[in-house]
């Protein structure tokens, strides 16, 4: 390298301009970083439909919050693509907390919960908002079994799903529970279809968005079955992010190297899922195509350009699974359910 | 006149070379975190480890070896952009930050750019003759095994 003059007559040798005009076809070597959804059938077989019935409820009982009014589905609303569509999310007493909240779709999927991974899987990541202050506010894991005993059809159906134990009704249960749940929102797409070898499943516009969108060197971070969630990576690696207020993975590990690390998030219903960042701070996903451009790998794009990576995104949009995540009914609270407490 | 153009432009010209080079850009060399490493996380067979740190480290990794002349501007400024380009994609002091499947992926690029001979690439090896990688060394990246590399 080290001789940049001559790197630069090599590049314009070689044309090496790697982006410029992109062909409404896609060269087979760039698909081999990406690959279609697993089946949803095998996840469901993989979990127990028993847990699935139960974790369904607990993903929609407000009851597991202080305040009896917050669920898992106010912040990751399941009919809105797994999320609230805000820049974050109004937890107890109408609390804000400081970062976004990411879909629930496909989040199984992912390498680690979270945006900075603090969480390693989804059964352990259901553990964690009950009891956030800024959340749902419950004080103890004790107060939520205490609210789950109290309701009988509770109790049996953690029986029925957790056959095994004495004792079955835990917060551990509850965890592992919501976690199987999850583990069947998945949204495949016509970028499925495509990469099973469909060719006619996406158009030619949208064939050429994909293109821009290696050509710009975006599937150096987004790559795989989930276009993200597989690994962390600095935000601003090229050029500094401007907001410095959230130091990322730092928080976790208190290691320097891990300064602005967040887990590279999913591109899966992406059109649907803003707004963007950790910080949620950006409204659209064509500014957010472009600061990515500007920040994750140094390149300004043109407007032809955004708007065509956008186009190819619209088409990993996938189908909410309505029938799965339809509401059940939930338990009756008893005599001895407490009341909800919004006081503190 | 034309002799006096020539000299001013030259005394502009070397005034401006001798302020370049005090617009220096940032080299980190950070602290390489020796327990994220390749070597460290993904335990390489021998060879590719080892071709990895000739062939490849100066530009993916933290432990860049910075020669003279990438301190001169405006050489140091397209170096350091290489280097920084370079990490962004693929950093092996930062083997920590890939989950298995995204190491199945960078396993599977560093092959297919070393099979092509994309990488080092040519402008490099003049300079660095020793970053030249055998057909040996080639067959040797392309089949690490993905399990123990992660
Ligand atoms: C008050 C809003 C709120 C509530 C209620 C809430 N979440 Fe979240 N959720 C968030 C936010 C914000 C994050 C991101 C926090 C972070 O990364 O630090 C998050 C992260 C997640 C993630 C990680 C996804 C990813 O991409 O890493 C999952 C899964 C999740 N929540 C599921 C749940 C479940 C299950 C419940 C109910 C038990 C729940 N959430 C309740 C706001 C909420
Ligand atoms: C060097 C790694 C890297 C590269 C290259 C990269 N990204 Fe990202 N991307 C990230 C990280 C990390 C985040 C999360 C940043 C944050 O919020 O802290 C992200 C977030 C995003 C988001 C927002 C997702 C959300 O749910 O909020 C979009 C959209 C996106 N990237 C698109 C792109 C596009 C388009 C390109 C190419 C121009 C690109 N990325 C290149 C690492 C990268
Ligand atoms: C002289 C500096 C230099 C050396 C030495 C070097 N690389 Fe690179 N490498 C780069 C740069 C700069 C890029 C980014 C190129 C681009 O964006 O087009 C890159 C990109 C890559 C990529 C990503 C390609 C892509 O399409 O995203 C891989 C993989 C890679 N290098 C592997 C290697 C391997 C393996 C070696 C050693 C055998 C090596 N490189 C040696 C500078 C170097």
């Amino acid at each position: 390298m080290f001789m940049g003059t001559v790197a630069c007559l090599f590049a314009l040798l070689l044309g090496c301009a790697r982006s410029g005009s992109e062909s409404a076809t896609i060269d087979a070597a760039k698909l081999k970083a990406y690959a279609p959804l697993p089946e949803v059938a095998s996840a469901k077989e993989a979990v127990g439909e028993r847990k699935v019935t139960l974790g369904r409820i607990l993903y929609y009982d407000p009851r597991l919050s202080k305040s009896q009014k917050i669920s898992c589905n106010s912040c990751h609303a399941l009919t809105q693509y797994g999320v609230d569509n805000q820049a974050t999310s109004n937890g107890h007493k109408g609390q804000k907390g400081d970062r976004n909240s990411p879909t629930v779709y496909n989040a199984s999927l992912h390498f680690v919960q979270f945006w900075d991974g603090r969480a390693k899987n989804v059964e352990e990541q259901a553990k964690g908002p009950v009891l956030n202050p800024v959340e749902m506010a419950m004080t103890s894991e004790k107060q939520v079994i205490t609210v789950l005993k109290s309701m009988p059809e509770y109790v049996d159906a953690f029986k029925k799903a957790f056959p095994d134990g004495r004792d079955p009704v835990t917060y551990d249960n509850m965890g592992k529970a919501i976690g199987a749940f999850e583990r069947n929102l998945i949204t495949p797409s016509r970028w499925d279809k495509f990469l099973k070898g469909d060719q006619a499943a996406l158009t030619a516009e949208e064939k050429a968005g994909f293109n821009t969108f290696v050509a710009s060197g975006c599937q150096t971070c987004h790559a795989g079955s989930l276009l993200g969630g597989n690994m962390y990576q600095k935000i601003g690696i090229v050029k500094p992010w401007p907001d410095t207020s959230d130091p990322g993975r730092f928080k976790v590990t208190n290691s320097e190297g891990d300064r602005f690390m967040f887990k590279v998030p999913s591109l899966r219903n992406i059109e649907k899922t803003g707004p963007y960042f950790h910080s949620g701070k950006i409204a659209t996903l064509k500014e957010a195509i472009a600061k990515m451009a500007d920040h994750q790998v140094g390149k300004t794009l043109s407007d032809a350009g955004i708007q065509s990576m956008e186009t190819w995104m619209k088409s990993l949009t996938g189908e909410i699974p309505t029938d799965y995540i339809k509401q059940p009914e939930l338990p009756k609270s008893t005599r001895k359910t407490p009341k909800p407490n919004e006081a503190d | 006149m034309v002799k006096k153009v020539l000299k001013y432009g030259m005394g502009v010209l070397s005034v401006a070379l001798i302020v370049a080079q005090f617009i220096q850009p940032e080299r980190t060399n950070s602290p390489a975190d020796l327990a994220a490493s390749f070597d460290a996380v993904a335990k390489p067979p021998r060879e590719v480890a080892a071709v990895v740190a000739r062939a490849c480290r100066d530009c993916h990794s933290n432990q860049t070896e910075w020669p003279w002349y990438s301190r001169v501007a405006p050489v140091s400024w397209l170096v350091a952009s290489d280097v920084k380009q370079g990490r962004a994609k693929l950093n092996f002091s930062q083997w920590n930050i890939y989950s298995p499947e995204m190491t199945r992926i960078k396993l599977g690029e560093m092959c297919g750019e070393v099979t092509k001979g994309d990488m080092p690439p040519l402008y490099y090896l003049p300079m660095h003759p020793v970053a030249r990688v055998t057909p040996r060394e080639v067959s040797a990246i392309c089949s690490v095994p993905v399990a123990q590399a992660r």
